[in-house]
């Protein structure tokens, strides 16, 4: 097995504190009292409900579905009934049409269809059982997986990568995931693997995880086609390009999927949904999410029916301590502050973190001084510091000149900046206004 | 639930400890073994010059934010660290009105006028300085042997070492030896009393990661091996004058050089070409200063040709 660590250029070195969560058994939590299910929680269509107000709704029930080829339906991940379907703020601050769920005091246990044989799947069965799951990128960003399996014909794809990183500070869902749902993976792995016509299996994880890659590389001895690769623990190791390059030394070229050099890169998290859409019939209704933070009392690994409130999260969890000035919902680099705990669970919500006063650092915007720290973070090898100085000046097209349209906004360079420019907020202004541009 | 002070930003939500006025900070710390030995090596008169310079810069910035109706910047501790480093570049023996119209240019004309820290071109502190030596006569005041440890290694009075350099007897028993010029005080301006103890706050600097290695390695190396191609002594070269100070603390400065390391690395060539000529061809006072305004005046060319090369622009593999 080989020694080698590997990783890619750029990007920053942050406090991990995943020793918070990174020992706690995933546990499901108490069945809420009432869950509220977003008709879209994904990139793409949103859904169109398919219950009544009233309605009764049985666990894993289909609510919400759309004609679209770019979306994923959603389902009841509580037994109970309709109360309403309206408008509710989402963790991002949009309004999105959502169904609420009163739950049933007592809840039955998820009813598996009978095993059915995952040898026997054909490619578009498994494009089919990934979109009856509404299965999405577990992730964050929530892209639907049919989608993201059906690549084009003249784009053959010889390599899955199931990302197993976990970069993000704080969050230990996925790490749980490798250790406790070590044969699940590696299932749902081949089913990926099928249906996209791929080669050979490569697992990435992060070398503070090494008890995932020893509980992973046990399994997979006997699988030539599968291999356990151990990366540097960096952040964003684990951002598509970054991984794709650190494990196969391929770029994606700017603008383009992965695809485009003949990979699928896949959550571990997912590749578990898929499993158990596959072969117990499960649709994606809940999901591991990491509460942690030095804002929480007993920092957890939660398996959370979607459409929880994340209040339920935090009582499960003993509740705030501290002073909690930032509630995040996902990685604290990445992730959406939120302005009170209402917002429910999505299928890409990976962690909750509760950061109090004495770490988050609300520095006021500076001038830049042009030491050129976010040139030397930036993985994507943008100039950060001159798209931002386009945005000031509304000069839209040297915005993207500089790679304002290639940010994946992973925040290496508002990380390392000691003028506490907040260069996402440029980014997503650039983004927007160049987008707007392109349409005239 | 106590959720009465949650603040919503956007990403991301942890920073790392890195602020202007930290490496400020850092880059005063870095200038501490060289201002103590210098206190050591001129007493009073470095005392004076230091803390007429640190005041006069401060109260310009001030004054100058004011007019120009800005918030303040004093605590950025930029203003400090220019009145530092430009007193370090001054001869012990200076008339307090020359520091003063020095620390205006730098501070209002060569900082401010541009824009303010961020936007200037130029060095604020070596603009200063060249400005000062061009309309005065302190060039004739540069000397050594003013303080506690006068005489007390190779000393000299009047010339420093850069006239001994100039005219190639370097190597004379007049001229100072490589060990007073890495510890010792052997005339020149307030900070050549010795480069170790510059190298020392360089080292330090980089430690901290407030400055890379690019630009100081490439100047040293390019003026130590340049030196001896045109038939100097180049390790006589980086030792005296103020070479050391250069590299590690003006041509490093954040806003005036360049971000990326390849336009870092033909800075610093440049830097270290135009040392050894002025030096050899020209003048020998304000050579450093001159050849890095030069270069800081290359910077937006060189930020302009040596643009990062997005990740995977070239065809993919």
């Amino acid at each position: 097995m080989a020694a080698e660590v590997k990783t890619f250029k750029g990007g920053i070195h942050p406090a991990y504190n995943k020793e918070l969560s990174a020992g706690k058994a995933i546990k499901a939590i108490p069945v809420p009292k009432e869950v509220v299910i977003h008709l879209q929680q994904h990139i793409g269509a949103p859904c169109e409900p398919k219950v009544g107000v009233g309605d009764r709704v049985e666990l894993g029930q289909l609510i919400g579905d759309a004609e679209a080829f770019v979306s994923a339906p959603v389902h009841a991940s509580v037994a109970g009934t309709v109360k309403e379907i309206a408008e509710v703020t989402n963790f991002t601050g949009a309004k999105v049409s959502s169904v609420t769920i009163t739950a049933d005091e007592s809840q039955p246990e998820f009813a598996r269809k009978p095993g059915k044989d995952l040898e026997s799947l054909s490619d578009e069965d498994i494009r089919d059982i990934a979109r009856e799951a509404g299965l999405v990128g577990m992730g964050g960003a929530a892209f639907p997986t049919q989608v993201k399996i059906s690549p084009p014909k003249d784009k053959p794809v010889d390599t899955v990568i199931i990302n197993g990183c976990e970069c993000e500070p704080y969050l230990t869902c996925d790490h749980r995931y490798m250790l406790e749902r070590t044969d699940d993976m590696i299932s749902g792995a081949k089913l990926l693997k099928k249906a996209v016509g791929a080669n050979r299996v490569i697992i990435g994880i992060e070398s503070n995880k090494m008890d995932a890659v020893d509980a992973l590389r046990s399994k997979v001895a006997s699988e030539p086609d599968i291999s356990v690769e151990v990366l540097d623990v960096k952040y964003p190791e684990g951002a598509e390009k970054m991984l794709i390059f650190a494990l196969t030394g391929r770029k994606v070229p700017p603008g383009k999927l992965p695809s485009e050099v003949g990979c699928l890169v896949q959550n571990v998290g997912t590749a578990i949904a898929l499993f158990e859409a596959a072969s117990w019939g499960k649709p994606l209704y809940e999901r591991v999410v990491t509460v942690t933070g030095p804002g929480v009392r007993e920092p957890s690994n939660l398996l959370v029916p979607i459409g929880t409130p994340v209040s339920d999260l935090i009582d499960a969890c003993g509740g705030f301590v501290g002073n909690p000035v930032k509630l995040v919902m996902g990685g604290p680099m990445t992730g959406w502050a939120q302005a009170d705990a209402s917002a429910p669970v999505v299928k890409g919500t990976s962690g909750l973190v509760v950061l109090t006063s004495d770490i988050v650092d609300l520095g006021e915007e500076a001038e830049c001084v042009r030491c050129g720290k976010c040139i030397d973070a930036c993985p994507m090898f943008l100039s950060p510091n001159y798209i931002v100085t386009a945005v000031k000046r509304g000069q839209w097209d040297q915005a993207e000149m500089w790679g304002a349209l290639d940010c994946f906004e992973c925040g290496c360079c508002t990380y390392d900046c000691p003028a506490y420019i907040p260069h996402i907020d440029y980014v997503r202004k650039a983004k927007e206004k160049i987008a707007a541009l392109k349409k005239e | 639930m106590a959720l009465n002070n949650l603040v919503v930003t956007a990403p991301p939500h942890l920073r790392s400890k890195e602020q202007t006025a930290v490496a400020m900070r850092d880059v005063l710390v870095a200038l501490a073994p060289i201002t103590v030995a210098a206190l050591v090596a001129f007493t009073y008169n470095a005392l004076f010059v230091i803390a007429v310079s640190v005041a006069s810069a401060m109260a310009w910035e001030w004054i100058a934010r004011k007019v120009r109706g800005k918030k303040s910047t004093l605590e950025d501790g930029s203003a400090v660290v220019t009145g530092l480093l430009l007193a370090l570049l001054l001869p012990p023996q200076i008339h307090w009105f020359h520091i003063i119209v020095a620390t205006f240019v730098a501070i209002v004309v060569a900082k401010e006028l541009m824009g303010g820290l961020g936007r200037n071109i130029f060095n604020p502190a070596l603009f200063g300085f060249v400005f000062i030596l061009f309309f005065s006569g302190v060039l004739t005041t540069f000397t050594g042997n003013l303080g506690l440890l006068a005489g007390g290694y190779d000393g000299v009075m009047g010339a420093t070492p850069l006239v001994f350099l100039k005219q190639g007897l370097e190597g004379s028993a007049a001229a100072p030896s490589y060990i007073a010029l890495f510890f010792a005080n052997y005339g020149g301006a307030i900070s050549e009393v010795g480069s170790f103890w510059i190298l020392l706050g360089g080292a330090y600097l980089i430690y901290r990661k407030v400055i890379g290695w690019v630009i100081p390695v490439t100047i040293l190396g390019t003026v130590f091996i340049l030196a001896y191609i045109l038939g100097s002594d180049g390790l006589y070269m980086i030792l005296a004058g103020g070479v050391m100070l250069g590299a590690f603390f003006m041509a490093t400065d954040w806003v005036t050089s360049p971000m990326t390391w390849q336009g870092q690395l033909i800075f610093g060539l440049l830097i270290g070409v135009l040392i050894v000529v002025i030096r050899l061809y020209g003048g020998t006072a304000g050579a450093v200063a001159f050849a890095i305004l030069i270069g800081n005046a290359f910077v937006p060319l060189l930020d302009k040709l040596f643009k990062p090369k997005r990740f995977g622009e070239v065809a993919a593999a």
